[in-house]
């Protein structure tokens, strides 16, 4: 039971959003999907005076624009598997929107930026939107600004997001590599991921890795080209000096200590990038 | 004389051994089935539970001004105030009759809590939001003592102690087993010594526990009702703590949402309900959440062993040192379990040599609540550990051992070295099954295939015996029951019982007998569970007893009745009463093929008791007890006693492939060939046991209740607490195998306990042979990636 009272608004429109919060001075949360927001206020993790809800503000949606794709923030995992765009638009996106676990109910009603501002380090939309460079949109009364994927994430359930703001879209600039491969490594199907891996090839074919779930924050690095194939133990202990290097400060829960995530998280590296480059990573379910 | 028919009689099989659809499936399948969050009574209020948030202290004070003052609230309840009204809950098995120490149990904390989530407090409101909303403003001031959460360690001896009328924490020790084990392992050539733990885990039934009591001013009664396991036994308990009659009490047990152990009875929060809604003069509900739920602890067992066998794989000796953790002391029936693990250490093997010291010690954890299993568990884990080794350390095939030891067929009964008296059984018969079933040899030749690319497919045997149907004598776990069949002037039956179902099907069981046993159709026939007012005294499900005592018993009152019937009827067909049948509703003449319908007849008992039906008399109702056989409470030579009817038993296979990069185990197949002797509903056996495979796999994989290092759970929730989803299994493959035992009705033995423990040790068991290139040897479960990986680092750094 929610024992505390609050005030709730479901603005219908972006300019709602944000006067409620101004007008709330920091006291209220952003309902999105509700997956995380509902069991925390139930189980008095977070108690606020003021919940805005953002279901009909209409910041729903996959819109390609030049060189870049918005998707708005309240975009279900449900909304990117089937929009007929997403293999082509975001194949990232839909490649882990599969594997969420949880059934229809959490894919229904959880949303990519209700992830990306909850923050939880064992979670997937953050290192993907890390992964593909995305730029966070953030919208207040005063206006509107972008954050680099990068930036926004400050640490274990914290954003560069201010208290009077709130993510509106998350901005992927289009795709210029080939594929791209993603690896989920979790302890069972109910389990929170333990470590992911997305894998973006750059125009230049650079193997831009970013690290899901191994740290409070996701870590970008960047790897050679297995010249010699992804089997090759030259390469993969490339992977894993240059992933050991990135891994200073490990996650660690109730399902796996930091050093688990560690010794798995090179592993996990490795076959983004050979899913990448050898799949084409579009139709890999994690 | 009332008109004989010669109508044509639909001939259908008989039930008992048909997969009879599930009474009420419908029912459930289309949301209709009424639980007890489903139950309102008028004017009825909620109650919320204040917890202890540290494990172990004295409570200084119970500050509850701000919470009675909170929107709503009719009542905040503190420790002090509930003892005034209501006395200690008597223990479901009382350690003290079982040669431990007693303590006090309350429903709410007196003086000093004893773990973190023990009941301090409680609060009545109007709505539920309102009374948990007051719970969050009682303040409890503690005066901390030193806590102790593992249990080797509450044994030292500057432990904290739990209870300071004991002189340390143990609450019962025990030695168990025959033979000259020092001479046994002398002898042996090989012998092998290792320590084995298994964590403690949970039953997460879907539905969690909840009771909803209401006293009644006027009348001085109390009706309760529950998600119960043990109706008649609760009524008990509450009119001892509550100090009331028994006959003031009415429980009534709502559909139940799964138990497996959790809803016996014993909880605070039974004699709780009762206490508020007496106090409040109002019907009191209380429904657990689940985080409170998870703190129900399954098992949690550390097994110090040293085993010796022969060349041949003959294992000649077994000692044993069990510490098992029990967490703080209950009235439920949690703390027993370890007694059979220990009982049941010797399994289906001829080990002639086993000797078990245990010790139940508690701890600062919430106490262990009694799960499907029931101890027997552990000890298949262990036991089935123990065999892998003995095969590893002499070379052999972990299939041919089990064949080497186990009980050869013929040799039944079978005392074994701990005094139990196995009724019946085919074990070789159950491994022959399960290794075609796998196609073991072709299995072993691809597991060496794909090693030599480097992959690791591992086998995993287990075999599991499973006593059930216990009696424990001068205590409520009875090994007889009660039923009363009754069949109305329509010919329409109900059956009345003493036994209850957690939602595994006894009634759909029952039923079959009755329709088989009395000659009318299924649909003619309700069954009746779970009300101490409607059913006669008995004793509700725990230990696979359901359809040994229920079933047996409501045999007896459908013969009785049936005897009538076919008195009466064959006076209506005017043929002697040897020369009639009784079947799917009809009494036939053999002679001739000329019927009556069994309303007809049932009609004439009632309407015509002084002409036709003088023979008899005129009440078509019975009630009967039945005791099965092979339970023997007198002591033997050595002191053993004889609690178990029957034996269940079942061979488990489980093929993984583990990825030895992450430690991630994949399971590919797994068969379990069950004998549980004459099957009454095969459909029903295989829902049982498939569910007890998975709760065993997940012991056995991913499911660990973790407690931080102020004993607070951590894993309070089912993305913490990983239970096996549809993903992460195969497809499970049944086969059985039909050994009918000789002490009991139909030769049905227990069924819906068994998996669990063999399943866990199939599984670890696996894993340790997809790993033998690396020489891992398993020593705990739950064996999640990270425990595979820490597996393989131990032995590559030996």
């Amino acid at each position: 039971m929610i024992t505390k009272d609050f005030t709730y608004h479901a603005p219908t429109g972006l300019d709602g959003v944000v006067s409620v919060l101004a007008e709330a001075a920091g006291d209220a949360v952003v309902l999105g999907g509700g997956t995380m927001l509902i069991p925390d206020m139930t189980h008095g993790r977070t108690r606020a005076d003021v919940v805005v809800d953002l279901s009909r503000a209409g910041l729903s949606g996959i819109a390609p624009g030049d060189g870049e794709v918005v998707v708005g923030a309240t975009t279900t995992y449900a909304d990117v598997l089937a929009d007929d765009r997403a293999p082509a638009l975001v194949p990232l996106l839909r490649v882990m929107a599969g594997g969420v676990t949880g059934g229809p109910q959490i894919r229904n009603k959880g949303t990519v930026g209700g992830s990306a501002s909850y923050a939880n380090p064992s979670s997937e939309v953050p290192a993907c939107l890390v992964a593909l460079g995305a730029r966070m949109r953030l919208a207040s009364a005063s206006g509107t600004r972008e954050v680099e994927a990068l930036d926004f994430f400050t640490g274990a359930f914290a954003t560069a997001r201010r208290p009077d703001e709130v993510l509106a879209a998350l901005v992927l600039p289009a795709l210029t590599g080939t594929s791209v491969g993603y690896t989920k490594l979790k302890h069972a199907e109910s389990s929170w991921p333990i470590a992911t891996a997305a894998c973006v090839p750059g125009p230049d074919g650079a193997l831009r890795v970013a690290l899901g779930a191994v740290a409070a924050t996701p870590l970008l690095v960047t790897v050679d080209r297995p010249d010699a194939g992804v089997a090759d133990p030259a390469w993969r202990a490339h992977v894993r000096e240059v992933v050991d290097a990135a891994v200073t400060e490990p996650w660690s829960d109730v399902l796996a200590d930091g050093e688990y995530r560690r010794r798995v998280a090179p592993v996990a590296a490795a076959r983004s990038i050979a899913r990448a480059l050898e799949t084409g990573g579009e139709e890999e379910t994690p | 004389m009332t008109a004989v028919t010669s109508a044509d009689v639909v001939v259908t099989g008989p039930a008992i051994g048909s997969s009879a659809r599930k009474e009420g499936g419908d029912t459930l399948l289309t949301g209709r089935g009424r639980f007890v969050d489903d139950y309102t009574l008028p004017g009825m209020r909620y109650a919320a539970v204040v917890r202890s948030e540290v494990p172990h202290a004295r409570i200084l004070r119970v500050d509850v001004r701000e919470a009675e003052q909170s929107p709503g609230v009719a009542l905040v309840l503190t420790g002090e105030s509930a003892a005034a009204h209501a006395g200690p809950i008597p223990h479901f098995i009382d350690p003290a009759a079982r040669g431990g120490r007693y303590t006090d149990v309350r429903c709410l904390a007196v003086g000093k809590v004893v773990y973190a989530g023990q009941p301090v407090a409680a609060v009545v409101a109007d709505t539920r939001r309102q009374a948990e909303a007051a719970a969050e403003l009682v303040r409890v001031e503690y005066e901390p003592l030193p806590h102790v959460l593992d249990g080797d360690d509450a044994l030292a001896a500057d432990a904290p102690l739990l209870y300071e009328e004991w002189p340390d924490n143990v609450v019962l020790h025990n030695h168990y087993g025959t033979g000259d084990v020092d001479a046994a392992l002398e002898s042996a050539d090989l012998v092998i010594s290792d320590t084995i733990r298994i964590a403690r885990s949970t039953t997460a039934p879907i539905e969690p526990r909840g009771y909803l009591a209401s006293w009644d001013r006027l009348d001085e009664t109390l009706t309760v009702y529950g998600s119960l396991q043990n109706p008649h036994q609760l009524r008990w308990m509450v009119a001892n703590s509550l100090g009331l009659d028994e006959t003031a009490i009415h429980v009534i047990t709502a559909r139940v949402g799964g138990s497996f152990g959790l809803k016996m009875q014993g909880h605070p929060e039974e004699t709780l309900v009762c206490l508020l809604s007496k106090l409040t003069g109002a019907p009191v509900k209380w429904i657990e959440d689940r985080r409170e739920a998870f703190m129900a602890g399954a098992r949690e067992q550390v097994h110090r062993f040293t085993v010796g066998a022969m060349r041949d794989g003959r294992i000649v000796g077994i000692r044993d040192q069990i510490v098992a953790n029990t967490g703080a002391v209950s009235a439920q029936a949690g703390w027993a379990m370890p007694n059979m693990s220990a009982t049941t250490l010797a399994s289906g093997y001829t080990v002639p040599n086993v000797q078990a010291e245990l010790h139940v010690v508690v701890t600062n954890k919430p106490p262990l609540n009694a799960a499907r299993g029931f101890g027997k568990d552990s000890a298949h884990f262990v036991m089935e550990r123990v065999v892998d080794l003995v095969a590893r350390g002499l070379g052999l095939d972990p299939a041919e051992v089990r064949r080497t030891n186990f009980i050869p067929a013929g040799q039944f009964p079978y005392r074994t070295a701990t005094g139990l008296n196995i009724d019946s059984g085919d074990f070789p018969g159950l491994l022959d099954k399960a290794l075609a079933a796998l196609d073991y040899d072709a299995l072993r030749k691809r597991q060496a295939d794909l090693r030599t690319e480097g992959r690791h497919l591992g086998v995993g045997l287990a075999f599991e015996l499973t006593p059930e149907s216990a009696d424990g004598p001068g205590s409520f776990v009875s090994g007889f029951d009660v039923t009363t069949v009754r069949m109305t002037m329509t010919g329409k039956v109900t059956v009345y019982t003493g036994v209850t179902t957690p939602g595994g099907g006894n009634d759909t069981g029952i039923a079959q007998i009755v329709s088989d046993e009395l000659g009318v159709p299924m649909s003619w026939i309700t069954v009746v569970q779970g009300d101490t007012e409607r059913c006669p005294g008995g004793f509700g499900n725990f230990s696979g007893r359901g359809m040994v005592t229920g079933g047996g018993s409501a045999a007896l009152a459908a013969r009785d009745v049936r005897a009538k019937i076919a008195t009466v009827g064959a006076r209506m067909l005017a043929v002697p009463v040897d020369e009639v049948e009784v079947a799917h509703g009809y009494v036939r003449a053999v002679g001739d093929g000329r019927t009556v319908p069994i309303p007809e007849v049932a009609a004439a008992v009632v309407t015509r008791a002084f002409a036709i039906a003088n023979e008899v008399e005129p009440v078509l109702e019975a009630t009967r007890a039945y005791k099965p056989g092979n339970i023997d409470h007198v002591p033997d030579e050595r002191g053993r006693i004889q609690p178990y009817p029957t034996y269940s038993s079942c061979l488990h296979a489980a093929v993984v492939e583990v990825d030895a990069e992450t430690g991630q185990t994949k399971l590919l197949d797994f068969v379990m060939v069950h004998d549980c002797g004459t099957i009454i509903n095969p459909a029903l056996v295989e829902g049982q046991a498939y569910g007890a495979i998975v709760m065993g796999i997940g012991a056995g994989l991913t499911e660990r209740l973790v407690h931080d290092a102020q004993g607070r759970l951590a894993s309070d929730r089912f993305k913490s607490y990983l239970l096996p989803r549809a993903g992460d299994l195969p497809t499970i493959r049944l086969e059985h195998q039909v050994t009918p035992s000789p002490f009991t009705m139909y030769g049905n033995k227990g069924a819906g306990e068994a998996g669990v423990g063999g399943a866990q040790a199939a599984v670890a068991n696996a894993i340790e042979d997809a790993l033998a290139p690396f020489g891992v040897t398993v020593r705990e479960v739950p064996l999640p990636p990270p425990a595979v990986l820490a597996l393989i680092d131990e032995a590559r750094t030996k």
